[in-house]
């Protein structure tokens, strides 16, 4: 104590030059989490889990309260979109048995395969209010690694940017620190998503790069590129609420409302085939879905 | 050591109490600080020391669980502790004031600085949108929470402090 009350200016700047030098040091790391970090996961995780479950519980049990007078008249809605979607899906899957058929006789494998997927919770969420990363409650231990991508119901949620062995952290799309190579389904226009801070906390995010010439509108479905080196490609991002072109006029950009609801995200899906780690084997591995998206990504580059 | 151990469990408490419970009371998606207003209350209490102590340590683990780089929170937290740890030689406990008032004004310029070293690099120039949108909500937030959040670590404060008073006696004795 005597010691601190002495040297009390010198300690201070000694630790602050050393946080700086460890902070600049450690900046963007992604990968396994050390052994301290596993430590403190084996003690925060549970009982963040527990935490949530019992939170989400409350949550879920006041909103149904509130709204269960819509029950009833959201049923009949869900009904008649069931059997609409039903219909739909027969007409897909018959498309799809074409498809198949067809590109069997081109000889070139499936642009869209199945993706192996795990499902998994998330239990916290940042605890600030400039970045949206949150902890999912798989790790290294049920085979996860970092870089795959995360899905919710029809919508890309974000990536793993680091893996413990119980736990990974997850960046969200609408994190600033994101970037995402997307697509315009309709019209073939390539850009990339990014996260925005004055964007961010209403849900939204920007596609940018996008050619002025481009014929990108309201509604436009946004996907994955088949550009990208993480993320598997026609994995639905969200639409387009607005086109802005740029100072420059060059280049566009559009503001995004994604596909999932980040307010209310709690299961969520990995694509477990990490795209990332196939893509840089693939010249050992040929005739993979992986692969031939490789080559068209290195026909795209071209 | 009892002090550590119980300041530790705290950090770890308010973490994940801020990453779960307190996610479903986000006021327009604003979230109060409690980490900078756990940091404000001990260094208040217990003087500088024991302030960069606490900042160090709750800024370390959101470092592990939700930081880019390990060292950015901590170096705010210990910055935090110090400064604040300050006021503590000459003001009453009992006084709610000072520490509702160092929780507003410390939570205005902690967020300031994590804005000038992170969006203002992106380029996001307009400190006064996120001073209106984000940061003075959230200090007033903060500001609001704190006094639930002092009260608490006052009687903790004053149950550590009395254990270790009749512990003194003990040895005094013999």
């Amino acid at each position: 104590m005597n010691f601190f009350n002495t040297y009390k200016k010198q300690i201070l700047y000694l630790v602050i030059a050393l946080l700086i030098i460890l902070a600049f040091f450690t900046v963007g790391r992604k990968s396994k989490a050390t052994p301290i970090d596993n430590i403190l996961g084996f003690i925060v995780t549970p009982a963040q889990n527990i935490s949530t479950s019992v939170s989400s519980w409350f949550s879920d049990k006041i909103s149904s309260f509130r709204d269960e007078t819509d029950i009833t008249s959201e049923n009949e809605e869900l009904k008649a979109q069931v059997e609409l979607l039903e219909a739909e899906n027969k007409r897909l899957s018959m498309y799809e048995e074409e498809n198949k058929r067809l590109s069997a006789l081109l000889d070139i494998s499936q642009k869209y395969p199945d993706y192996e997927t795990t499902g998994t919770n998330v239990i916290a969420k940042d605890p600030g209010n400039w970045f949206l990363t949150f902890t999912i409650d798989k790790g290294t231990k049920d085979g996860l690694a970092p870089d795959m991508a995360l899905t919710d119901a029809g919508g890309l949620v974000g990536r793993i940017t680091e893996c413990g062995y119980i736990y990974s952290k997850v960046e969200s799309i609408l994190d600033s620190r994101s970037s995402v190579s997307a697509m315009s389904l309709r019209t073939g226009d390539l850009g990339v998503v990014k996260g925005d801070y004055t964007l961010m906390n209403d849900g939204l995010c920007k596609m940018e790069y996008i050619d002025a010439e481009s014929e990108i509108m309201k509604g436009d479905e946004i996907v994955t590129s088949y550009l990208s080196d993480i993320y598997p490609s026609g994995i639905t991002i969200g639409y387009v609420n607005e086109v802005v072109t740029d100072e420059n006029g060059l280049t566009k950009y559009a503001v995004i409302e994604p596909s999932v609801d980040f307010k209310h995200i709690s299961t969520l899906l990995v694509i477990t085939d990490s795209f990332a780690q196939t893509s840089s084997l693939s010249e050992e591995t040929q005739q993979t879905p992986s692969s031939a998206d490789t080559q068209n990504q290195s026909a795209g580059d071209e | 050591m009892k002090r550590a151990v119980i300041i530790f469990i705290v950090l770890l408490f308010n973490l994940i109490f801020q990453s779960t419970v307190l996610q479903y009371f986000r006021i327009n998606s604003v979230i109060p600080n409690t980490a900078l207003a756990v940091i404000i209350s001990i260094a208040l209490l217990r003087g500088r020391l024991e302030g960069c102590l606490t900042g160090f340590g709750a800024g370390i683990l959101q470092d592990i669980f939700f930081g880019n780089s390990l060292g950015y929170y901590a170096l705010l937290g210990v910055l935090s502790g110090y400064i604040t740890g300050r006021f503590n030689h000459n003001y009453y406990r009992e006084n709610y004031a000072l520490p509702v008032f160092l929780c507003f004004t410390g939570t205005l310029i902690y967020e300031s600085a994590v804005f000038f070293t992170g969006a203002f690099f992106d380029g996001y120039l307009n400190y006064f949108y996120f001073l209106v949108n984000i940061i003075l909500p959230e200090a007033v937030y903060t500001a609001v929470v704190s006094i639930i959040i002092y009260r608490l670590l006052f009687s903790i404060n004053d149950w550590i402090e009395k254990s270790e008073k009749h512990k003194r006696k003990l040895f005094s004795i013999k």
